[in-house]
């Protein structure tokens, strides 16, 4: 029920995107990129945290947006120092990106498993 | 359920929101590619269409300053016919004209023949393959060899070398007076033959630096050989003659 619709949200995101005719300013490459991994995270850890039955849309927002700040100015301070900085932001969100992945993953997966399970019981109790 | 409700909203607008960067993104690395492409492409039409009109008005250019001296010339022989006290400047004229290099002269002479190296490729690219070109530092030093050794005429690939020639690499190729030429370079000079070849062929002298690479040079002593005039216009916009 939760999945589908982001997904879906997603793929017409991309869509309008592509269709636009609009392009970014050359220079900012790096901090675009930044952005979508800053997003990518926030929407995998949204996902997860909802999962969980523990979303709360201040988190999420201050979240999304500290984030995206934060790794913008690694990238601004990385240019000023001539330092490859945002390195460190990829990582970080590229190893989040794994790690929230293989929660949501195991999430989704248990709780079919559970469900078996209950299943399972429910019809030992029958047969009894 | 009603949580995820409460949740799906955020995320899916964040999830548009991260579609639409991702989709500009691409479409702005697409064009990026696409401009790097089409502007190198564009740069190298224009740059031979330009070469081609430049080509051709130097032609034209040429066979103007050819029929415009050929007409001095027959100025100068009616002249002479003309009048006898003439005849000595004319004379005079001519040896300033061959000190210039603006005449074509003749005589024994030298010509070396001098190609870039053809030692297979991994030899070039394990060392320094700039080691088994034909420089413009090569040329010049075998020029200025040559002059020790009193040449009096010096050419090369056609082009006479005169008092303000210059030699100078031009990336793949050496620009002698403004005209690209391209190895193999064929340097022709007139002087006494056993003496320009032994200017060059010496131990420790320009041939013996250049062999170890591999660069091919070729001397032949020739007894006629022609070397062109210089075919350019020299104007003195600076210098004027200082009258003592």
């Amino acid at each position: 029920m939760l999945l589908p619709i982001p997904l879906l949200g997603l793929v017409i995101g991309v869509l309008i995107g592509i269709s636009m005719p609009y392009v970014f300013p050359v220079g900012y490459s790096t901090y675009v990129g930044i952005a979508i991994l800053a997003c990518a995270d926030s929407v995998l850890g949204g996902i997860k945290s909802s999962l969980h039955g523990q979303f709360q849309l201040n988190v999420f927002l201050s979240g999304f947006i500290g984030n995206a700040i934060l790794a913008m100015g690694l990238v601004y301070l990385g240019e000023k120092l001539n330092l490859s900085l945002y390195i460190a932001a990829i990582v970080v969100f590229g190893s989040r990106f794994f790690q929230n992945f293989a929660e949501i993953r195991r999430f989704l997966l248990n709780r079919g498993e559970k469900k078996d399970k209950i299943h399972s019981e429910e019809n030992v109790e029958k047969g009894k | 359920m009603k949580e995820k409700f409460y949740a799906t909203i955020p995320v899916t607008v964040l999830c548009v929101l991260l579609g639409l960067m991702i989709g500009v993104q691409y479409n702005t690395v697409r064009q990026q590619q696409q401009t790097a492409d089409s502007a190198s492409l564009q740069r190298v039409s224009e740059l031979t269409t330009k070469l081609t009109t430049l080509q051709a008005e130097n032609e034209a250019l040429q066979t103007q300053l050819e029929t415009q001296s050929q007409q001095m010339k027959e100025f100068e022989a009616a002249l002479v016919a003309d009048d006898s006290d003439f005849e000595a400047l004319t004379k005079e004229n001519e040896r300033l004209k061959m000190i210039a290099g603006m005449t074509a002269v003749q005589g024994r002479g030298v010509s070396v023949t001098i190609n870039d190296s053809k030692t297979s490729d991994e030899a070039a690219s394990s060392a320094n393959p700039d080691a088994f070109l034909v420089h413009a530092e090569d040329i010049l030093s075998i020029i200025n060899e040559l002059n020790v050794a009193g040449a009096e005429a010096i050419s090369i690939n056609g082009q006479r070398i005169i008092s303000q020639s210059a030699i100078r690499c031009a990336g793949s190729v050496v620009n002698v007076n403004d005209v690209k030429i391209a190895a193999p370079f064929v340097i022709t000079a007139i002087g006494d033959p056993d003496l320009l070849e032994a200017a060059l062929v010496f131990p420790g002298g320009v041939v013996d630096t250049l062999r170890p690479w591999g660069i091919e040079i070729i001397i032949m002593k020739l007894d006629t050989l022609e070397i062109p005039a210089y075919n350019q216009v020299r104007e003195f916009r600076e210098a004027t003659s200082s009258k003592e």
